[in-house]
């Protein structure tokens, strides 16, 4: 809300100055994320940077809350104050770059003489494509892995983390304590996006996919995820906690197992006291297959935009300080050719070895114009089966009754 | 024609143009969205046909693709809980704390101001203090009712399916709670002294001078305020995402902030404006009722 406010006076300030002074030609670029919100971010951090270093060029950052930005740019865009530049989740990419609303920087990417197309990484890259033609670059990729606190564990008889989703309910139930305030596990299976991101490699794992929900595994996964917060080896909460929150109370030692991305390493190397390690997302089987959620923003133009060279030359400047956003920021780069340094600190390089491999397993939400719907038939099934309301087969059917009427 | 402008100078003509004024006005702020919106719910809409006025026509499609939803019912059943019991909460409590400042001790006045503070504050930071008040395992409430000996184990307001309606109802109580109190203390304000002195000269007790003078001098006030409850409470988003965003599996949807899903979230823009058009049904009939029941009240 304050950021909204500074952005707001910011904006009506700099409009003072361009209005009084018409002879000094400088450029106002509007650039949307939703870095800044709880934390500094990569947006905010750079565009700072940029606007500092340049004086032709003013940049106006303003901070959306994630469930707001896509709504917020429609409705910019439709107005016609859409922003120069805004950061998209990649399953929302498509949406805008599929009806006209992102600028083709096909040319510009090909020409650049700061950024190559062939240095990113094909499922990121493949978001921001639409028709052939580049609507955007990657700004960082993520997937989820589930956290341990070995402290816990060793206390608890146990020295290796959960292989499948059978033993995370097992080893939950030996790491609960209520007495001490201690949850076995945490995860978020909330009413949103975040709900979808967590349980659909579920679904990818056991042979499904977005278009197939109503596997015979993923009833049984979320029949286990019941079972948890039933008996209470699970906290409650997991049905209203997003990812960032959840993990708080894994890092507070309040629960013995997280499910979360590389975005809270940085945090949890500086919160938490004990002895910690990330494995690999749990199968549905014994060596059965695997699977995770592909997550991360990318950058693009918007079409509306007045200056499409000044925005590129940012887009060139956000591109070119990629090899700092893990060290800094603690998310994953989108391209293959920045050599990810170590950082010296023991957990955190651990971590990103399990992050990266785990990245081979990530897979996309769709791609579909339609994510949204789809997404909410799966996290309504999701909620659905966790509190009771039906049991977990019905839930993914009704939800597979849902989709199909989308996707055919 | 020199009539006629001295018509529109003083006289019937002036009347007219004052009147057109208004009704312009209220037309173009009110009415042209209103209208579109009614439009847009019997259209085939998406983000391509938007910004366009001409659409396929769609009939009742929308409606009966809204009823058929299946969280429709469920939806309605916590609109009408949340409305009422948010009504009934900040209306009853409202009215309490109005005639309890209304004893005039000393600091009443100042007190009853700084009841303000929730007013002015925004709804999604009022949501997000009562998200940690509300807080399954560490929230406030929870810890107090555990010390009060109310409660054996900790709620979870904002997860519990029996519960979660509730969560909002009870944040949104304190949102509304400082304007219902005020309304009704100024109508407190204007009733006559006089009429309580000569009450209890013949020996009327606290609850009839209260049941007989009281309730009937604050008649039009109490229908302002229930319709502005109303209104309020239909109108109330900001709650529902820093809350529970309708969640566990729409236990806490109501019809305003499910209409604002389909719309901004699914980009369903039709079903979203046809759930509005059905929440505009409902405060229209509130409204005739309030209107009947106010229309042989004798004012002054």
């Amino acid at each position: 809300m304050q950021i909204f406010k500074l952005g707001l006076f910011a904006g009506l300030a700099a409009g003072a100055l361009v209005a009084a002074g018409p002879a000094y030609a400088q450029v106002t670029l509007k650039v949307w994320s939703i870095d800044g919100n709880d934390r500094p971010g990569i947006a905010d951090t750079y565009s700072k940077e940029f606007d500092e270093a340049n004086d032709d060029i003013v940049v106006e950052y303003r901070a959306v809350p994630f469930d707001e930005l896509v709504n917020e740019t429609l409705r910019a865009f439709a107005t016609g104050n859409a922003p120069d530049i805004v950061s998209f989740d990649n399953p929302d990419f498509a949406l805008f770059s599929s009806r006209g609303a992102m600028l083709d920087i096909t040319e510009r990417v090909a020409n650049s003489e700061v950024l190559s197309q062939a240095d990113y990484f094909e499922g990121p890259m493949n978001s921001v494509t639409w028709d052939g033609k580049i609507f955007g670059l990657p700004k960082y990729t993520d997937t989820i892995g589930i956290f341990y606190n070995k402290d816990l564990f060793a206390k608890a008889g146990l020295s290796e983390p959960p292989k499948t989703w059978d033993e995370v309910v097992e080893y939950a139930e030996k790491l609960t304590d209520p007495a001490a305030g201690v949850y076995g596990a945490t995860f978020s299976a909330r009413a949103g996006e975040e709900g979808t991101f967590q349980f659909l490699p579920i679904i990818q794992m056991s042979g499904g996919g977005y278009d197939k929900v109503n596997t015979e595994g993923a009833a049984h996964v979320l029949d286990l995820w019941k079972q948890m917060i039933d008996n209470g080896w699970a906290s409650k909460d997991v049905l209203s906690l997003g990812q960032w929150d959840s993990t708080g109370t894994f890092n507070s030692g309040n629960a013995a197992m997280a499910i979360s991305g590389p975005w809270e390493v940085d945090r949890m190397v500086e919160d938490a006291q004990f002895d910690w390690g990330v494995a690999l997302l749990p199968t549905v089987t014994e060596g059965g297959e695997r699977s995770s959620a592909l997550g991360g923003f990318d950058w693009g133009i918007m079409s509306t935009t007045q200056h499409p060279d000044e925005a590129f030359r940012l887009l060139e400047f956000f591109a070119s300080q990629d090899n700092r956003i893990f060290p800094e920021f603690g998310n994953l780069p989108a391209r293959g050719d920045i050599e990810l340094p170590e950082t010296g600190i023991e957990k955190k390089d651990a971590a990103l070895k399990v992050f990266q491999e785990q990245l081979q397993f990530a897979q996309p939400r769709g791609p579909h114009p339609e994510w949204q719907k789809i997404s909410k038939a799966i996290y309504d099934a999701m909620q659905q089966a966790l509190t009771g309301q039906m049991s977990s087969m019905d839930a993914l059917n009704q939800a597979q009754a849902t989709i199909d009427g989308i996707v055919n | 024609m020199l009539k006629a402008l001295s018509s529109l100078r003083d006289g019937v003509g002036f009347d007219i143009l004052l009147v057109g004024a208004a009704l312009v006005f209220l037309m173009a702020l009110a009415g042209a969205p209103l209208i579109y919106n009614v439009l847009m719910s019997f259209q085939q809409v998406d983000m391509f046909t938007l910004g366009s006025l001409i659409r396929p026509f769609a009939g009742f499609d929308n409606y009966v693709a809204v009823v058929q939803q299946p969280e429709f019912w469920l939806v309605t059943r916590n609109t009408l809980i949340f409305v009422f019991g948010s009504m009934a909460g900040q209306f009853v409590l409202g009215f309490a704390l109005a005639l309890f400042f209304a004893q005039k001790f000393p600091g009443s006045a100042t007190i009853r101001g700084l009841f303000l503070v929730s007013w002015v504050m925004p709804g999604l930071v009022v949501g997000a203090i009562w998200s940690w008040i509300l807080a399954g395992d560490f929230g406030v409430l929870n810890v107090i009712l555990r010390a009060l000996g109310i409660i054996d184990a900790n709620i979870f307001w904002k997860s519990d399916p029996a519960f979660s309606i509730w969560a909002v109802i009870i944040a949104n109580i304190w949102l509304g709670l400082a304007f219902n109190m005020l309304l009704l203390s100024v109508g407190l304000a204007a009733i006559p002294r006089d009429l309580y002195e000569a009450a209890e000269l013949d020996g009327a007790n606290a609850f009839q001078r209260f049941w007989t003078i009281t309730l009937p001098m604050m008649r039009s006030t109490i229908g302002a305020v229930l319709s502005l409850g109303l209104i309020g409470t239909l109108q109330q988003f900001d709650l529902f995402p820093a809350l529970t965003e309708g969640g566990p599996a729409n236990t806490s949807n109501v019809a305003g902030y499910w209409s604002w899903q389909l719309s901004f979230q699914l980009y369903d823009f039709a079903k979203g404006a046809t759930v509005s058009v059905m929440m505009f049904l409902l405060v229209l009939f509130a409204s005739v009722v309030y209107v009947r029941s106010t229309r042989h009240e004798v004012r002054g």
